[in-house]
């Protein structure tokens, strides 16, 4: 079968993923470390606890849709799902024109 | 799949979506609308003091400045989206949601909830968090009916084998996100954490109310509307997953960069603020795709007037991501903190950004639940002027006091002389708040005028009659 997307596009992807994904990974990087030292030097610093571990869960949550995900083959062929929806679509519209004649 | 399989498999469109509740939702959508500006005059006019209902205090400006943000979060929006999400989960997934009673208690449990929020902060039970203002009484049923929300739709969604549309993944992550998001702001900062540790969770919760409930029903409304509307796939498929795994991992540090300059230490602010420029740079690829969408049917926005309220919309939006990329700069912070620069900010994005996209969302599907066209495209042309026009006036006007506002307590002047100087903006601001309300009430008639057109039975949309399919009897 022949796949929807082109080589270009997903270098385009991967290389915007990867844009936005390096700096910020630094950035949080930075700012948990920090985190940490507060943690262990600092217990004014505890109640950031709360905000710091809702997030850390939300996270680990989507990490593992994204491993799932991955793992059925949902980015294998990633442009495939709008070209089918937009023929089901399609389909789904004249369908109710033929039905309201 | 094939057009055999699919002629086989898929139940007919009066079995796969229940049009009537849509109806149903849209209704009570404008009618929270209209309760919702009410609310927003009755403070606009207390600000140049011009109140009405001075000492009344069942119409206090500070109670109706909760029901206004409430009615329009859980009433125009949250309806407005659930109605929607009745047209578009099904068709996607070519599945009926779970179960049509489960939409019908969900509609009506809805509404009770909505109403005794408005009931409860009236009569001055609200709780003491912003945007979350439900009386605590109200909160664990609003939670149940967040949850049945989640499994009557999630039901069709997960039977999908093989890779999902973009749209779908955005629904999947709002159910989870919005259940989430409800508990940990109304019952955490309620029940289990106090001081600044509630002042975060409450910043997140305000944040993520935007970004993980109306913002992933927003795009993935979008993403399902345009490129039918425009008649071709969207631009770039793997664009809008960088866009929503971007938006999820991302988005739910963001809510302390509304507490710059507070006790909370200073690696948590920094941390939201990187998060805020991640997000920045995710909604560039989600917008970028949606004018590579566009490209080459630019006349559709003139010509299409679905399509020319999505991007419009689309291009308050990154006004509004502009904004917030200045706003969580500290220096410009100190400088807007408080002022009607927020205000202006909050009016551009729920009714600039998701208030375009529904009321674009419902003239497009308006005719086709009512089966027939738009009595008058001409009030339809006008309900689009108003509402954009005076969505932006009023905006970039309160963005201007907002300006005015921060420079004068900078400069160190009076509190009165910072009210003395917004009495203009605030005066225009009621000009703009009329033009939009003049353009939610063209558009009711309008509705009005065109259901007398429908070959549908007025009355058996709001009766028992099986979807309101009925035809009248000619």
């Amino acid at each position: 079968m022949q796949s929807n997307t082109s080589r270009s596009d997903w270098r385009f992807t991967v290389i915007l993923a990867f844009t936005i994904l390096l700096p910020c990974l630094y950035g949080f990087g930075g700012k948990f470390l920090e985190f940490i030292h507060i943690f262990r030097g600092n217990t004014d610093g505890m109640f950031a606890v709360t905000p710091i571990v809702n997030y850390l869960l939300a996270s680990l949550g989507f990490f593992c849709m994204l491993a799932w995900a991955t793992m059925r083959g949902m980015f294998h062929d990633i442009e495939a799902p709008k070209n089918t929806f937009w023929e089901t679509e399609e389909w789904l519209d004249h369908r109710e024109t033929e039905t309201a004649r | 799949m094939t057009n055999e399989s699919l002629t086989r498999d898929v139940p007919p469109n009066r079995d796969l979506i229940e049009e009537r509740l849509v109806v149903w939702y849209f209704l009570a959508s404008i009618a929270y609308l209209f309760i919702s500006m009410f609310g927003g005059f009755v403070m606009a006019f207390q600000l140049i003091r011009h109140n009405p209902f001075n000492g009344i205090e069942l119409l206090s400006p500070g109670r109706w400045r909760m029901i206004h943000t409430n009615a329009v979060a859980y009433g125009f929006i949250a309806n407005a989206f659930l109605g929607n999400l009745h047209w578009i989960v099904p068709r996607l997934t070519l599945r009926p949601v779970l179960s049509r009673p489960l939409s019908y208690l969900i509609f009506g449990a809805w509404q009770i909830v909505v109403l005794s929020t408005a009931g409860g902060i009236l009569l001055g039970e609200a709780q003491g968090l912003e945007w979350g203002e439900t009386p605590v009484w109200i909160d664990p049923v609003a939670q149940l009916g967040l949850g049945l929300v989640a499994v009557n739709f999630m039901a069709p969604i997960l039977k999908i084998k093989g890779p999902m549309y973009v749209t779908l993944w955005y629904f999947l992550a709002a159910f989870v996100w919005t259940f989430l998001t409800y508990a940990m702001g109304n019952f955490v900062p309620q029940y289990f954490v106090c001081g600044t540790s509630a002042g975060a969770v409450g910043g997140l919760f305000i944040h993520d109310l935007v970004g993980l409930f109306v913002t992933p029903l927003g795009w993935g409304s979008m993403y399902f509307f345009v490129p039918i509307l425009l008649k071709k796939p969207i631009w770039s498929h793997g664009m809008s997953m960088v866009g929503f795994w971007g938006l999820a991992f991302f988005y739910p540090l963001q809510g302390i960069h509304h507490f710059l300059y507070t006790p909370i230490p200073m690696f948590l602010q920094y941390g939201a603020i990187v998060s805020t420029i991640a997000v920045e740079m995710v909604v560039l690829t989600v917008i970028v795709n949606f004018f590579g969408t566009l490209k080459g049917s630019s006349r559709a926005l003139a010509t299409n007037l679905p399509i020319r309220w999505f991007f419009t919309g689309m291009v308050f939006y990154a006004i509004t991501c502009a904004q917030c990329a200045l706003q969580t700069t500290l220096t410009f912070q100190a400088l807007i903190h408080f002022t009607d620069w927020v205000v202006g900010h909050a009016h551009l994005v729920m009714f600039g950004v998701f208030g375009q996209w529904l009321l674009g969302i419902m003239t497009y599907l308006f005719p086709r639940l009512l089966k027939t066209e738009w009595a008058s495209p001409k009030l339809c042309e006008w309900h689009f002027w108003l509402s954009a026009v005076g969505l932006f006036v009023m905006a970039l006007d309160l963005t201007l006091a907002g300006l005015f506002q921060g420079w004068s307590w900078a400069a160190l002047q009076p509190w009165d002389a910072s009210v003395e100087i917004s009495q203009p903006f605030w005066i225009v601001r009621i000009f703009a708040g009329i033009a939009m309300f003049t353009g939610q009430v063209l558009f009711c008639v309008n509705l009005w005028k065109t259901w007398q057109l429908s070959p549908l039975n007025v009355a058996a949309v709001f009766s028992g009659e099986p979807s309101g399919v009925s035809h009248r009897t000619v």
